[in-house]
């Protein structure tokens, strides 16, 4: 049994109003066990009023998970070297089999500690104090201590490693990583921060033992569920299970399941053809056109999760005509949102507003999507100076959906007088200058968190120079205040207020436009059990099984 | 013939040796500025030069060719007066360089000012003892790092470097002023390091070349003879049903293109059917000899592409030579039909089949990027692609110098093979 620890007073508040039926449970879970109540504890706190907590996993199951098996994965396999430098989700997803993160932000949004745990944090959210769990050792053998951590939190706040975390935990200074004992270490944030276990999903956030010398693929050490057996660049990763494993099934055996994964680098369209005949049991983010291939094939299953992935239309507002306000809501009246939707992504998504902020997020504000008014366009083109029409090219990459989208897009501000050019670019192409372009989409990752996205693309820093990844170069006054209270409001209803404020900025005077959150699909063998879709795309297979 | 031989490796070792000087040269004017395509177009000039250094392109270009080709470790030995070790490192089974210092193998870094030195398997001690006097007085120190370049090191005057990662550059200070990336050169076995993979481009490019060769072997070892056989067919019966439904039936199968043949095969036998692998996954790195059935459907449309070109040849040649004078009294003084065919009409008609399979040979080895890529097999023409694709342009030269080899050694078999089906040709 756990020592009783006092749970933050922010969660029993959250636990009244979740009674009252202020606060969904989903919100209450995700917000009490980010502040360091137990999931457990927390399920027993909601007695929320519209459900009950359902009962633990129904044990009425006739499967008993089988041990043994392979998985095979289709997915590229690239260059990798320090994990901390990860820049693509599909490079982490194989490294995450054999190293861990300190937290895990479940499929349903909820983040949860992991290698931690728990963690505590104080009243006004600057003082974060992780406890280590002691039962875990790393593939060598040597036990995962605080100084692992210090070591980890070390590399990635050293600008030397170049890190994405980097720019992700600009609140912490590498001085102000505090360890306590063996198994704690406490965080000094420079200023408040609500997504601190959030942030320790980030896909680098990979820990590793302080013994690492910067190449992941020649010293393979992790707590995680695999060994690395190979690493062959552009070809294949194959990984086989850690006898040892930290994390037990509930018969009491060591996790994982599964003997072998082996990750695949293919060509896309061999890639479908290989899960079609039975040689592939999953793939890493099937393209829409690969989901019409597969979706009715026998023996495979495919999961939907809506995410907070979006191909974003964004105006450079410090280049002409998009300077002009009414520019840009001329073209944002142009997106008939259901039928982008429909032509770009065969319905697979949600409708979005004009503002970076998903469904998924726990704080988002609903609220009806504006509707398509060429009419109403074409006025406010007139109003700004452009009677005749407006002649643009529209930059994009020819990857998932992008040309899809631009083509209906084209076809739908026709009659509002704007005449697009489409410039459709590789991708690599894209990335080289997606910064640069004056109108652009640009696909953007899910985060689990609305403000994170707004906080990386629609900021400045303190002299007034927008961040490196603020690709609109849209500042403005009254949404950063907006944003950062949200950033500090524990309570998930107050921050749905400055939301719908928020949100009502980005769609009246905002860059960007956005017609839908697309779906993104997990599509596997029904013979895998537990290989479940994450909003993420991570792969996390420690408890997959495969049916004999 | 002897005197022959000899002759055509002569020549064929200096139409390598023109070819590579004008492949280095081609590469050198037409990529331009390499990192304009590595960096994108966003990376400053000092990130650009840094990055140049690294790569060891600001040395002399006859200097980096001599390298390329026959490699530097050798003279680098004089140069750094310390003699340089070649090991396996165990845990990647990678190549890695060392300097031996008494005895030791050793690597060193440059970290806040000091020379810092370790051996395999050890920690970075201080070595600050190794720095060497130059006639200004300055302090410097030639040694290796730990990317296997040979660096020259400046005491209190580290460059600022810029490191190119997945994840953008980074700058680091203590930097080294020179760096010769060590190679032991394409003769000896060792292109260089591949920038696509950060791996050596022998650890990818070998095992390639292995996987097409036996592609390409078991295909050609399918159409030569059945090629052969079915042209002399057709030829023998030219205009009968048995040439119409040959010619027609070949010609079909050669216009479609490889990709549709391919994908036709994967649907049939591949999905709906379930008999044979629809794509070559490599499971392992012998995946081939685990299960040699990944090669069936690759085979199959390599041969229904080339076979229809072979057979035509064949054909035509055939009938050519069928119409000759000397034919027509082999037939008229009674020899049997057969007879003459195998006996005296095919030798002379094999001449034209056999130039257009020896030229084929090389389309088979490096251009089966097509093949490659619908069945996802690993092979060279899809490396070569790639590769030219990235900019990893040690991995182009290497690739290509590997393919002008087999085109030159194709010939050579070909000119023997003309003189022993017509020793009229003579090579002497």
């Amino acid at each position: 049994m756990a020592p009783i620890r006092p749970l933050h007073p922010a969660v029993l508040d959250a636990a009244s109003d979740c009674r009252n039926g202020r606060m969904d449970r989903r919100a209450f879970i995700r917000l009490a066990t980010l502040l360091g109540a137990s999931a457990a504890a927390a399920q027993v706190l909601v007695a929320c009023a519209d459900q009950p907590p359902p009962l633990p996993q129904s044990t009425a199951l006739p499967d008993i998970p089988r041990r043994g098996g392979t998985l095979k994965i289709g997915s590229v396999v690239q260059r990798l070297d320090h994990p901390a430098r990860l820049s693509w989700v599909e490079g982490a997803n194989q490294v995450r089999q054999v190293a861990e993160y300190l937290t895990e932000t479940g499929p349903d949004n909820i983040t949860r500690p992991h290698l931690l745990d728990r963690w505590e944090a104080d009243r006004d959210l600057r003082t974060w104090t992780l406890h280590l769990r002691r039962d875990i050792r790393f593939s060598d053998g040597q036990p995962l201590e605080a100084a692992d951590l210090l070591f980890n939190f070390n590399q990635w706040l050293n600008p030397d490693i170049g890190s994405s975390m980097l720019g992700l935990l600009s609140y912490l200074q590498a001085a102000n990583v505090e360890t306590v004992d063996a198994h704690t270490v406490r965080l000094h944030l420079d200023q408040p921060q609500l997504g601190v276990p959030e942030h320790l999903f980030h896909y680098p956030a990979l820990i590793l033992p302080r013994s690492f010398e910067g190449d992941f693929v020649k010293q393979p050490v992790g707590t995680g569920p695999f060994r690395l057996l190979e690493y062959t660049e552009t070809e294949r990763a194959v990984m086989e299970r850690r006898p040892d494993y930290w994390r037990q099934a509930p018969d009491g055996q060591p996790l994982p399941y599964l003997d072998k994964l082996i990750y695949l680098d293919l060509e896309p369209d061999a890639r479908v053809a290989a899960m079609q005949a039975g040689q592939l049991d999953t793939l890493y983010q099937p393209r829409p056109s690969d989901w019409q291939a597969l979706k009715n094939v026998p023996g495979l299953k495919v999961e939907a999760i809506s995410t907070a992935q979006a191909f974003v239309l964004r105006m450079r507002v410090d280049q002409e005509p998009w300077n002009d306000v009414r520019v840009r809501n001329a073209l944002k009246l142009c997106q008939d949102r259901s039928k982008i939707l429909r032509l770009a992504y065969f319905d697979q998504g949600d409708l979005g507003l004009d503002a970076h902020v998903a469904p998924v997020h726990p704080a988002y504000c609903p609220q009806d999507p504006p509707a398509y008014d060429p009419e109403r366009a074409r006025a406010l083109l007139a109003e700004a100076g452009y009677p005749d029409g407006l002649r643009v090219t529209l930059t994009t990459k020819n990857d998932l959906a992008e040309p899809e989208m631009a083509q209906a897009l084209k076809e739908l501000a026709a009659p509002a007088g704007f005449d697009l050019d489409l410039d459709i670019v590789e991708p690599s192409a894209y990335w080289d200058r997606w910064t640069e372009v004056g109108l652009g989409i640009t696909a953007w990752a899910h985060r689990p968190l609305g403000t994170m996205a707004l906080a990386l693309a629609y900021t400045a820093d303190e002299a007034g120079t927008p961040g490196p990844w603020n690709e609109s170069r849209w500042t403005d006054a009254e949404f950063a205040d907006l944003l950062r209270t949200a950033e500090r409001t524990l309570d998930v209803d107050q921050r749905r207020a400055t939301m719908c404020q928020i949100e009502q900025i980005m769609q009246q005077r905002g860059p960007i436009g956005i017609p839908f959150w697309r779906r993104t699909w997990t599509i596997s063998r029904d013979a895998f059990i537990n290989l479940r879709a994450h909003p993420t795309s991570y792969d996390l297979f420690s408890d997959v099984w495969q049916r004999a | 013939m002897i005197r022959f031989i000899l002759r055509s490796l002569l020549s064929m070792g200096c139409t390598m040796a023109l070819v590579s000087i004008a492949l280095f040269a081609l590469l050198e004017a037409g990529a331009g500025d390499i990192t304009q395509k590595l960096l994108g177009a966003f990376a400053t000039p000092q990130q650009r030069a840094s990055y140049r250094a690294q790569l060891g392109l600001d040395q002399p270009l006859w200097r980096r060719y001599t390298t390329w080709l026959v490699g530097n470790d050798w003279w680098l030995e004089t140069r750094l007066g310390i003699p340089l070790l070649q090991q396996t490192n165990p845990q990647s089974g990678e190549e890695e360089w060392w300097a031996l210092v008494e005895g030791q193998p050793t690597r060193w870094k440059m970290d806040g000012g000091k020379l810092l030195a370790r051996h395999p398997g050890t920690p970075y001690q201080t070595a600050d003892q190794m720095w060497r006097n130059d006639a200004k007085g300055e302090q410097f120190f030639w040694g290796l790092d730990e990317s296997n370049r040979a660096v020259k090191w400046i005491r209190s005057a580290g460059a600022e470097t810029w490191v190119l990662t997945p994840a953008g550059f980074r700058k680091q200070g203590d930097g080294p002023r020179t760096y010769i990336p060590l190679q032991k050169g394409l003769l000896r076995g060792d292109p260089g390091q591949s920038l696509r993979t950060g791996r050596p481009v022998s650890s990818t490019l070998f095992p390639r070349l292995r996987n097409t060769a036996i592609l390409a072997g078991l295909a050609f070892a399918l159409i030569v003879p059945l090629a052969l056989l079915l042209g002399v067919l057709a030829g023998v019966k030219a205009g009968r049903p048995t040439d119409r439904i040959i010619s027609l039936a070949s010609l079909v199968a050669t216009a479609t293109p490889e990709f549709v043949t391919g994908i036709l095969l994967i649907l049939v036998f591949g999905i709906w059917l379930k008999l044979l692998p629809a794509v070559s996954l490599f499971l392992e790195k012998d995946a081939l000899f685990a299960d040699p059935s990944l090669l069936i459907l690759p085979v199959l449309t390599l041969t229904a592409v080339e076979l229809g070109y072979i057979i035509r040849i064949t054909r035509t040649s055939l009938i050519e030579v069928m119409g000759r004078p000397y034919i027509r009294t082999a037939l008229l003084k009674g020899l049997p039909i057969g007879r003459v065919v195998l006996r005296h009409a095919l030798r002379n008609a094999l001449i034209a089949p056999i130039t257009v399979i020896m030229l084929h040979t090389n389309w088979l080895i490096g251009g089966l990027v097509v093949v490659e890529a619908v069945f996802g097999y690993p092979g060279l023409g899809l490396y070569i692609y790639d590769s030219a694709l990235f900019g990893d342009f040690n991995a182009v030269e290497a690739a290509a110098m590997l393919l002008v080899s087999i085109a030159v050694g194709t010939r050579l078999l070909g000119d023997l093979a003309y003189t022993y089906l017509n020793p009229r040709i003579r090579l002497d």
